[in-house]
């Protein structure tokens, strides 16, 4: 009954979405949290409106011209004012006690979860389903408890996923947990509109548009996930998806859909997912706009001058340098702000993010060929770190 | 529109009208005599140019990030740095509110006028320490403004690190200016509570003050014991971006919720600083504008104590979701319970006060009544963000902004301006127009609930704050809050002018245009140099009884009974011996 | 009383009233309100003070319980002589400190002038060790976790500023000042400015007796294992030392480094230096290496996706279990951070304090204060005593580590 509180307070009523008053409830947690949520709700107008009232009442009624007297100067009444000071105190026990008991079952942790590891980085998120695959995009098992285990590469950040009701700070130099357990699997879109958004990207030339679509790149609904302790230019651009597969298997096929470039990928289509999912489009432009890194544009066989005041050739090996140690060679003009990707990009990886920054460059030596790559052949595909 | 008469026969007691030479504001002449002043008065309107300027100017600045919310991809600031320009922005608001207008605004604009005044004394007890936070009060605007010219600041107003450690803008300059202020916070804090502790005269027991000046002593405690934490922390931060001490920084070491449990250590007692003497001005509006007694005056004075000890212990909760154990979680959340029962105290009481009394729905009632709704609203959502489980939900996201907002704005800013229209005649000598005053009460509460009744909705729905971008769906409420903010600035806006106009054309006030019965309204309008002529006899600060309408002079009057040269009764016969 | 005071309204000169004396603010009615506003209004400055430290101390004290095996290692680079040395002139400066406040009551001014020179001195003294022990650690590269660049096998860099002569140069000049003024006034035979000038410049040369003494103490300072210890291990050419020499600008500071090093000859027999040795001996070949090889096991660990999680706790989970190794920047540099941060601020509290005690001794020279104005001597006393005490905690804190 009191879940339904907030609904009811809500301007326009639930027909309206833009004006719903919570994100949908799709893991354990919510409905607790709600359910607390419209008790505290309740709670504050049960005191806010007969003060509210008492307040204009008064005013009005006990409205008086100027050097009438008052009816009572009654100073004090010491019953009354303990009563009030106590009464509260009850209703703020049980509400603490409620808070807190959700509370613990919020951060303790069901043995035998499921296990994701979550990077945070300026300004993206990398989840690690182990064996190597890594992927911007957070999957889940519905009803399954999952326990993300997560880290910062820079500042602090936070991980919001408002559908869950749950978030945690990821603090750099510690590691933080968190876990929840889905109750609702994401839809799939049907394959006409799935087909078409993937044409449509194709056209477009552009990453994939979740806010236009409304779905993911495999067809999926998804919920929100946001970051939410401020941590600089795009901190609201930090944002990610969350899916919820029906089945362990269903998310296993995704897992090894996205592990690896296929067989039928070019290195080059690979580098440019890559470059969008892993967050690398935040700081490098593609059309030579300065963002907090340089631009891939002309990039590649370019001489490149340094924060020290030396000059390196963009080759292969200074890119591979530049992700594996970004600190190492700072471009001058730029801060070091880039974190390592040591261990988070197969060679194949990042071999293919290389491939893709050459294509956008009118100054690749064509007589560099790509053989010189021992990973350009197949075999290297579903290869992971040594 | 008058009821009141004044008994025939009672000796009126008023002190009329002070001479040019005895207001304080034309006693002496040239800039120079403001510029090193000792005097409290001017001090404390100094206090009040400076702290509304720095008002606007964040206000200018708040009108910027709620025009560029107006649309889901930005849009006031555009351009590739469209991000930084409003994180750079939104900073500068926090930053200059709090430091600059907030935690000066009463304590240090109404405080340094009023607590030598209400206390009966000639001055504060270091004339010379308070026109020297006066002007650290400048040095730190001044850092403020060159951290803006400089190469901005984009951390927010809390320099949570490693991000404060690690951006290229000019953390160092702000931090110095921070710290600089905070010096002056002390120094005033230091005054007011020797001031208090030493300079009462014969009459004016602890329990005969005004309730003002109970909430200036608690907030002075706050000021003085919280501030120095404040002061090593960023000392701390500057240490750890120009030496790397890898104290806060995790790169070397260093633990960055350590700086957030210094900070808060400070910044959350600092919330009290910014609402206990709002707490002090409502209780004397309520109680002068309903012309009755305060009501649990013992009870109110000591709520002020308990919430300045209290606020000690409650820090942890703005890091309910930063990394603590769940043990000191649970904690920090039941302490913070225990400091809401302080403040519905309060709001019970003024609540009692009007009950019965004679209400005057003046300006400054008006802006207290309005305080009361607003303040109840911020109070009662902070519920949702102590109990553990819904601020999880809610932690970081609009919800808390709506919620500070209506602490701070609704009732800080609201009880300021309340304040400043109840002490304005006697500040200055004049009267302002009651209808453009009580026009912009309407407009600032109309406009402020449109502003951030919507925040708590985008909250609740899980809208992160300091966005400079949001998702499509949330846009509707935003659009609806920034139209609220553009109607809270009008609002401002016309109250702002109101008191200007009066300056120049308004009518000269008497010495007690509202009835009050503190020591301040029976020295002239504006006070003279020495606050008194003779040291005032200290009675009753809520004893309305005596004090009566004068409607030829449209005044109000203490009045004394007749005084008879004979007295009644001769003893019947002289005593045996 | 009160209200034949204020009688005079709008004019507020000193003189305005006859039982008003000179030294009585105008908004005060009696000299006892003003003493015991000053009094309350300093003790409120010293808790400011207090919890001003307070914040540093709880630095100390997290950092401590994080790593204890880093602030033991890391103490044993401080000479404890120095420190002890400068914990006694302290004490004894707040000896005549105390008595400086009881003369002022007393009205015994030439002793009154003489106490807060004493104070003053030993101030001087404090802070001139002070710079020996700073500019000796700026020297080997001990220094907060980012500039940290000590190195065992080569404790002592060549090159490099003179740091004790930058630190002692306003020092040099303030002598030089007062001199001068002392010459001038001696020609010019103006009574005052002697008497001030000639407390002052015995207090500014007393700064020097601390760079000697400290530089004495230093030399001699068989406590200091870890650095002996550190001679002893790298491979000590004289020619290094030449170059050290070479810019000291005080002769003194030429045998320190020589007595130093067969210091260490005698520490290397001692055998309770042993288990230091055998530490930075394994640091001295393996730090980098180590790091690396630390890097890559968790690096694997990641790649293979078994993150080495604890369940149990957020805090638990913080990256504390530090191998027993802390000579490295992030590690040593946090103790000395503290270490800096805290003698610092202290060391300005120091100056803060002679800059009053300076205005107070020209005050007394003046003879302003008598039994029922010594105010500003009592207030500047309390603040002495606590800059003394804060020491007195420093000092175990930071020295006596073991």
């Amino acid at each position: 009954m009191f879940a339904m509180l907030p609904g009811a307070f809500s301007l326009l009523g639930d027909q309206f979405k833009d004006y719903a008053w919570f994100p949908e409830q799709a893991s354990t947690f919510a409905e607790t949290n709600d359910w607390l949520y419209g008790v505290i709700t309740f709670i504050c107008f049960l005191f806010f409106i007969p003060i509210a009232g008492l307040l204009f009442y008064f005013a009005i009624r006990y409205r008086k011209p100027k050097g009438a007297k008052a009816e009572s100067q009654v100073a004090h009444n010491t019953k009354v004012e303990l009563i009030w000071s106590i009464a509260p105190s009850f209703v703020l026990i049980a509400l603490f006690y409620l808070g807190a008991r959700a509370y613990l079952d919020i951060r303790t942790v069901p043995e035998g979860s499921y296990e994701i590891g979550v990077q945070a980085f300026k300004w993206g998120w990398t989840m690690d389903y182990g064996r190597g695959t890594y992927n911007p995009e957070l999957h889940l098992v519905v009803n399954e408890p999952t326990k993300l285990t997560m880290k910062s590469s820079d500042v602090i950040h936070s991980l919001y996923i408002p559908a869950f009701r749950a978030k945690k700070d990821i603090v750099p130099g510690r590691y933080n947990y968190m876990w929840f357990q889905p109750t609702v699997a994401s839809e799939k879109v049907s394959e006409e509109e799935l087909a078409k958004a993937t044409q449509w990207t194709k056209e477009s030339g552009q990453g994939w548009n979740y806010e236009k679509w409304q779905f993911t790149e495999h067809g999926y609904r998804f919920f929100d996930l946001y970051c939410t302790e401020y941590c600089g230019t795009n901190h609201s651009e930090m944002q990610t998806v969350v899916v919820v597969h029906e089945t362990q298997e269903e998310l296993d096929a995704w897992i090894k859909e996205v592990s690896a470039r296929g067989s039928d990928v070019t290195p080059e289509a690979w580098g440019k997912l890559l470059y969008e999912r892993r967050g690398c489009q935040g700081c490098h432009s593609l059309d030579g706009s300065k963002l907090s890194g340089p631009s891939y544009k002309d990039a590649y066989g370019s001489k490149r001058k340094l924060q020290t005041g030396e000059e390196v050739l963009f080759d292969e090996n200074y890119v591979r340098e530049s992700i594996i140690n970004p600190k190492a060679k700072v471009a001058e003009g730029y801060a070091p702000v880039m974190p390592s990707f040591k261990g988070q990009l197969s060679d194949d990886d990042i071999y293919s993010i290389t491939e893709f920054i050459k294509t956008q460059s009118s100054n690749t030596p064509v007589a560099t060929p790509a053989t010189t790559q021992p990973a350009a052949d197949e075999s290297a595909a579903g290869e992971t770190k040594e | 529109m008058s009821a009141g008469s004044i008994p025939s026969g009672a000796q009126i007691r008023d002190p009329g009208y002070p001479t040019h030479s005895e207001n304080y504001l034309t006693n002496s002449k040239g800039i120079m005599s403001w510029i090193f002043t000792l005097d409290h008065k001017r001090i404390g309107v100094m206090y009040l140019i400076g702290v509304t300027c720095a008002f606007a100017f964040a206000g200018l600045l708040a009108l910027a990030i709620r025009l560029h919310l107006l649309s889901p991809d930005g849009a006031m600031f555009k351009g590739e740095n469209a991000n930084n320009i409003y994180n750079q922005v939104f900073t500068l608001h926090g930053a200059v509110m709090v430091f600059l207008f907030i935690i000066p605004s009463i304590p240090a604009a109404l405080g340094n006028f009023l607590v030598p005044v209400m206390l009966g004394a000639k001055d504060v007890a270091f004339p010379r320490l308070n026109l020297c936070s006066f002007y650290l009060w400048m040095i730190g605007a001044v850092f403020f403004l060159m951290a803006l010219l400089g190469s901005q600041l984009d951390t927010g107003w809390t320099f949570y690190t490693p991000y404060s450690t690690t951006t290229d803008t000019s953390v160092i300059a702000a931090t110095m200016g921070a710290f600089i202020l905070g010096f002056s916070s002390i120094f005033t804090g230091l005054n007011f509570i020797v001031t208090i502790n030493t300079m009462r005269p014969p009459g004016m027991t602890w329990f005969r003050m005004p309730l003002f000046l109970w909430a200036t002593y608690a907030t002075s405690i706050i000021q003085v014991l919280a501030t120095p934490v404040l002061g090593i922390t960023l000392l701390l931060l500057i240490a750890e971006r120009t030496m790397h001490i890898g104290i806060f920084d995790p790169e070397y070491n260093g633990d960055p919720v350590t700086f957030q449990h210094f900070f808060w250590f400070y910044s959350h007692p600092a919330v009290y600083i910014m609402i206990l003497p709002a707490f002090g001005v409502i209780s004397d509006l309520i109680s002068v504008h309903s012309h009755k007694r305060i009501f649990g005056y013992r009870f109110i004075a000591y709520s002020s104590i308990a919430i300045a000890l209290l606020g000690f212990l409650v820090w942890g909760h703005h890091m309910f979701t930063a990394g603590m154990s769940s043990l000191t979680t649970i904690i920090f959340s039941a302490l913070t319970f225990t400091v809401s029962v302080p403040s519905a105290i309060k709001v019970f009481n003024w609540l009692a006060t009007m009950y019965k009394g004679s209400i005057s729905l003046t300006t400054p009632m008006c802006y207290a009544i309005s305080f009361i709704f607003l303040f109840t609203i911020g109070g009662l959502t902070g519920l949702h963000l102590g109990t553990l489980a819904t601020d999880l939900h809610l932690h970081d996201t609009y919800f808390v902004v709506a919620h500070f907002h209506y602490v701070m704005v609704g009732g800080t800013l609201v009880a300021f301006i309340g304040g400043v229209f109840h002490w304005w005649p006697k500040m200055f000598g004049k009267m302002y127009s009651e209808l453009f005053g009580r026009l912009s009460c309407l407009i600032v509460f109309l406009g402020f609930n449109l502003t951030f009744l919507p925040q708590f909705v985008l909250g609740s729905r899980g809208m992160p704050r300091r966005y400079a971008t949001y998702d499509p769906e949330f846009q509707s409420l935003h659009v609806m809050s920034t139209y609220g903010a553009l109607l809270l600035g009008v609002g401002l806006t016309v109250a702002l002018f109101t008191l200007l106009y009066s300056l120049i054309w308004g009518k000269r006030a008497p010495a007690n245009p509202w009835g009050g019965a503190t020591l301040e309204w029976h020295c002239t309008s504006p006070p003279p140099f020495y606050n008194f002529e003779r040291a005032p006899s200290v009675g009753d600060p809520y004893e309305f009884g005596n004090v009566e309408w004068d409607s030829e002079d449209e005044r109000y009057v203490s009045t004394e009974p007749e005084r008879k040269l004979v007295p009644d009764e001769q003893p019947s016969e002289v005593p045996a011996h | 009383m009160a209200g034949e005071e204020t009688n005079s309204g709008g004019d507020h000169d000193h003189d305005h009233d006859h039982d008003h004396p000179p030294f009585l603010a105008h908004h005060f009615d009696t000299p006892e309100q003003q003493f015991d506003s000053g009094k309350l209004g300093i003790w409120l400055f010293l808790v400011t003070e207090i919890l001003f430290f307070g914040g540093m101390f709880c630095a100390y004290a997290i950092f401590r319980m994080l790593r204890p095996e880093v602030f033991e290692g890391c103490s044993q680079f401080l000479n404890t002589k120095l420190g002890a040395i400068n914990t006694g002139v302290l004490l004894f400066s707040s000896l005549t400190m105390a008595w400086a406040v009881r003369c002022s009551q007393t009205e015994e001014h030439k002793k009154l002038t003489g106490m807060l020179a004493a104070t003053l001195s030993c101030a001087m003294i404090f802070l001139g060790v002070k710079a020996i022990e700073y500019s000796h650690k700026w020297h080997m590269g001990l220094l907060p976790a980012g500039l940290f660049s000590y190195d065992p096998n080569h404790p002592h860099h060549e090159g490099g500023p003179n740091y004790l002569l930058w630190i002692c140069m306003p020092f040099i000049l303030i002598a030089i000042g007062t001199i001068l003024w002392l010459v001038i006034s001696l020609i010019r035979g103006n009574k005052f400015h002697i008497a001030c000038a000639k407390p002052l410049t015995v207090v500014a040369l007393s700064f020097f007796a601390g760079v000697g003494l400290g530089t004495y103490l230093e030399s001699g300072g068989s406590e200091s294992h870890a650095v002996a210890g550190a001679h002893a291990d790298g491979d000590h050419a004289s020619g290094e030392h030449a170059g050290d020499d070479a810019h000291d600008h005080d002769g003194d500071h030429a045998d320190h480094d020589h007595a130093h090093s067969s210091a260490a000859q005698l520490a290397m027999e001692d055998s309770g230096d042993l288990d230091v040795l055998e530490h930075l001996a394994s640091d001295a070949t393996n730090t980098g290496l180590k790091d690396d090889v630390a890097a890559r096991v968790r690096q694997s660990e990641e790649a293979s996706g078994s993150f080495a999680y604890n369940t149990s706790d957020d805090a638990a989970n913080t990256i504390n279990d530090v191998e027993r190794e802390f000579l490295t920047p992030s590690r040593a540099g946090v103790f000395f951070s503290i270490y800096y941060c805290m003698t610092g601020v202290h060391a300005i509290h120091i100056l803060a304090g002679i800059a009053v005690l300076v205005w107070l001794l020209i005050r007394s020279v003046r003879q302003d204060f008598n039994r029922q104005y010594f105010g500003p001597v009592d207030y500047v006393g309390l603040y002495w005593h606590l800059v003394d005490l804060i020491w007195i905690y420093l000092f175990p804190l930071l020295y006596l580590i073991r």
